[in-house]
């Protein structure tokens, strides 16, 4: 059924005006809250503190390099799942045990999955346990608190989101293709380099860009798995806000973390409208 | 061969990597210490108990349902409304829309979460049910709208063609001949909304006062002051609610359907 005009206007209108206000008006008075300040009115200096500030930078770039990590170690681990997923997981039961598994943590509060990351890696928690048990060490590892425990406690809530959408591209690969490449002469690491890994490419970006934006800007975790010990932007944010009561450099954080957002989708369309005009398509 | 073990024992590896932390949790929220104990000592359900005869930890947990149920409603309205329109209207700025109306997903929950605050603050209804609900819709409708919109791109439009040839109206039509359809997709973004809404911290934490407390802050409260097998069984129980919730979604969809509508 084709909506005519005046009815697509009609029923869109209620959701549109919901988001407009619930969403939009929000962000923009923010926006425009980051140019005041009490004393001195309409003013840039809540950005001129921001740049100046060699603290903001620290942060930012431990920020940034946390979510490099985390996108790094999520797309290698997540890809190679996703690939055992859909290429050598037949059994349908297996399948859906398997997905089970997967989107629990999705499903489960990222504190909950902070807690069960902070009895993994106590001195006295599950890890350590594990591999005194094992002889491989014998003084406990100091996992907990550190950027490492942040970094793998992240990669874990992330994981899911990697493999889910890598799978759903790979899925969709046209077998064929892998069968022609085979009677071509291509071995199994041929055919994937040569074919799967290209074809698999927006599929990789997708889930970069997913992974990249959402640790950049990642709260729970990196709060509960720092112990306090360290920061991100974020929880600078945070204590703008709920602590310090300074709404305005708040809001002028807020908007930076928004842009460096911005710019990361930016990239990602520029990557990906290369990867699909470059990836062989078949007509 | 080789190839096919390496990748068998690197999945299996995985899959510990991802059900580990889960179960530590289940295994230390049974131990009789009054301390954590990895691995735990003895068998008990007293801190389930416990948890269950705790005012503080129910009033928190009830609300986060009632919140919830009421969130989960009004972005099935708002969302497969427009994920409907989205899909079948035809009409300048639908893309610009449908990007709109996802964005959340990748835009910073944090900020969005303090220019909430914000806003209340102003219009004078922050650290209320109302702000909670409304910054939680905006979260999770993009969940409703995606799969609603994955929905209808499978969708065979000749019946309901035939049911408008048939003199059935289009408010009939949608209601007796598409709903059914795309019942499916409906649940799978109702579950969503649902499960996102209950484990939301980054709107709530800013609306939070001490009387309106959900379930994930209160949570997040402890686990910063204090640890113990207590908040091992409440979180335990976040986790059966997650698998339960699974569970629904593979008898309603199937978890293959449901995942790769996303």
């Amino acid at each position: 059924m084709m909506l005519t005009r005046g009815r697509a206007v009609l029923l869109l209108g209620t959701p549109c005006l919901v988001m407009l206000t619930c969403f939009g008006i929000p962000l923009g008075m923010m926006a425009l809250s980051s140019l005041h300040s009490d004393e001195a009115g309409w003013t840039l200096a809540n950005y001129g503190r921001i740049i100046g500030s060699a603290y903001f930078w620290g942060v930012l770039i431990s920020t940034l390099r946390l979510a490099a990590i985390v996108t790094a170690s999520t797309l290698i681990l997540g890809y190679t799942l996703a690939y055992y997923i859909v290429f050598h997981l037949h059994n349908g039961i297996a399948r859906r045990v398997v997905y089970a598994i997967l989107i629990t943590p999705l499903f489960t509060s990222a504190i909950v999955l902070s807690f069960g990351w902070i009895l993994m890696l106590g001195p006295a928690g599950a890890i350590n346990h594990w591999l005194r048990a094992l002889g491989i060490i014998d003084r406990p590892l100091d996992l907990l608190y550190s950027w490492t425990g942040i970094a793998i406690a992240l990669t874990y809530t992330m994981l899911p989101l990697m493999v889910l959408t890598i799978s759903s591209v790979l899925q969709n690969i046209d077998r064929v293709l892998l069968a022609a490449s085979a009677d071509l002469g291509g071995g199994p690491f041929a055919t994937f380099v040569a074919v799967t890994f290209p074809l698999s490419l927006p599929g990789v970006a997708t889930g970069s860009l997913i992974v990249f934006a959402l640790s950049v800007s990642a709260y729970v975790v990196p709060s509960i798995m720092s112990g306090g010990r360290h920061l991100v932007i974020s929880m600078l944010i945070y204590q703008q806000y709920m602590v310090v009561f300074d709404f305005g450099f708040g809001a002028a954080l807020s908007i930076v973390l928004l842009i460096v957002t911005f710019i990361i989708i930016g990239i990602y369309s520029v990557v990906l409208e290369r990867s699909s005009s470059t990836a062989w398509e078949p007509t | 061969m080789i190839r096919r073990v390496l990748l068998g024992s690197f999945a299996g590896l995985m899959l510990c990597y991802l059900a580990a932390p889960l179960v530590v949790i289940f295994a230390v929220s049974i131990t009789t210490t009054r301390f954590l104990k990895f691995p735990p000592i003895g068998f008990t359900f007293n801190w389930y108990v416990q948890f269950f005869s705790d005012a503080n930890y129910m009033d928190a947990f009830w609300l986060s349902i009632r919140l919830a149920v009421v969130v989960t409603i009004i972005a099935l309205l708002l969302g497969v409304t427009a994920g409907f329109v989205l899909s079948r209207g035809d009409f300048r700025g639908k893309n610009a829309i449908s990007a709109a109306f996802l964005s959340p997903l990748v835009l910073p929950t944090v900020v969005f979460g303090v220019a909430m605050l914000q806003f209340a603050t102003i219009l004078g209804f922050a650290h209320s049910f109302i702000s909670l609900v409304i910054g939680h819709i905006v979260v999770v409708l993009p969940y409703v709208v995606r799969t609603t919109l994955a929905t209808l791109a499978r969708f065979d439009t000749t019946t309901e063609e035939a049911a408008l040839d048939l003199g059935a109206r289009p408010f009939t039509t949608f209601m007796l001949v598409t709903l059914p359809q795309i019942k499916s997709g409906i649940i799978a973004g109702g579950l969503f909304a649902f499960i996102f809404s209950y484990s939301n911290v980054e709107i709530s934490i800013f609306q939070s006062r001490d009387a309106l407390i959900t379930f994930p802050v209160k949570l997040f409260d402890y686990v910063q002051y204090s640890l113990d097998p207590l908040l091992a069984a409440a979180s335990a129980i976040t986790v059966l609610f997650a698998i339960a919730a699974i569970i629904l979604l593979d008898l309603a969809v199937g978890i293959d359907k449901a995942l790769s509508g996303r």
